[in-house]
């Protein structure tokens, strides 16, 4: 009989191979975009950055066209659920950002009806749901943890967030920013969490509250959201603006 | 709120306290000092995040707020 950690890195592995699958798609498109490159002067920075930025956009767009809406990401049982799951930021662990619950506020910006500040019992006291999903990291690992929060749908609707709108962008206590496409925001799996393992968010988690999104990689998945906004402009994202792939999700 | 509510959400705020001060980091961030992480290039330093999202705000915030002045007037 397998163990459980042979099932999990089989899993795991199918997962990445997956996710390789596509990489070696966007490479190969990458190629047809270097093939482009043959008339660019390659010292000419800014024009290889723009032709590649914009076959970067162009895959974003595919990765969205081809993105089910109704397709749901595994849901496993706690059982199976990793122990410790791991932190993971591009800072130490004892430099996480401490937020004080007490006075925090989310603060909404942007294509939103309704852009009045949110405290957490506020947020607390909305109808909550919880999954057990896989977290798959970029650099290659993944991990199974459990988290509790609102539908964000339910959410958008309640602050009439305009959901013909393409962008949610994210700012979060420790600088950080992403933005999500607002199909997958309106997936029945995104979460506005603000438990982990039946435990409220402790810091190296994102408290008080992480987005939790089990169809896209784990840097598109905000710790410590302190403001929202809805948008048409093209967001970005830290690591995105460094060249990784904005939409990042299956 | 109901009395009951309020009580239950005074428990869960005052559970969170304790959950991140167990928790508590013992040192700021260093903002000059190498990332973590196997995300980042070599040259990549914790600070660069806080000028990229200073950056980024500095860049969307208009645009955001001309944006929603847009659809307000719709």
């Amino acid at each position: 009989m397998k163990t459980m950690e042979t099932s999990l890195a089989v899993h795991s592995g199918k997962l990445i191979r997956s996710v390789e699958r596509r990489l070696f798609l966007r490479q190969g498109l990458s190629l047809g975009a270097l093939a482009l490159l043959s008339g660019c002067d390659l010292t000419d920075d800014d024009s290889v950055q723009k032709l590649l930025t914009g076959m970067s956009r162009w895959n974003d767009g595919a990765q969205a066209w081809l993105f089910n809406p109704n397709k749901l990401a595994p849901e496993f049982p706690e059982s199976a659920i990793t122990k410790p799951f791991p932190f993971n930021a591009f800072y130490s662990v004892d430099e996480v950002t401490l937020v004080d619950g007490e006075d925090y506020k989310l603060e909404l910006e942007g294509l939103i009806r309704d852009k009045k500040s949110w405290t957490l019992p506020e947020l607390y006291s909305l109808p909550q749901t919880s999954q057990i999903t896989r977290h798959i990291c970029v650099e290659g690992w993944s991990a199974i943890g459990k988290w509790s929060g609102v539908r964000f749908s339910d959410f958008l609707a309640r602050i009439g967030a305009d959901t013909s709108a393409k962008y949610i962008g994210f700012k979060c206590a420790d600088d950080y920013y992403t933005s999500v496409d607002m199909v997958t925001a309106l997936h029945p799996q995104t979460l506005l969490t603000f438990r982990y393992a039946d435990e409220i968010l402790p810091p190296k988690y994102g408290f008080p509250m992480k987005l939790r999104i089990p169809t896209k990689l784990g840097f598109k998945n905000p710790k410590h959201i302190m403001s929202m906004f809805v948008t048409n402009e093209y967001p970005g994202g830290y690591w995105e603006d460094q060249g990784y792939n904005w939409f990042s999700g299956s | 709120m109901k009395p009951l509510e309020a009580i239950a959400l005074a428990a869960i705020l005052a559970a969170g306290t304790g959950a991140w001060a167990a928790d508590a980091p013992d040192k700021p961030m260093k903002m000059d000092e190498p990332m973590h992480g196997e995300m980042k290039k070599k040259s990549m330093k914790k600070g660069d995040v806080k000028k990229a999202a200073e950056k980024k705000d500095r860049e969307m915030k208009p645009m955001i707020e001309k944006e929603a002045a847009g659809s307000a007037k719709k």
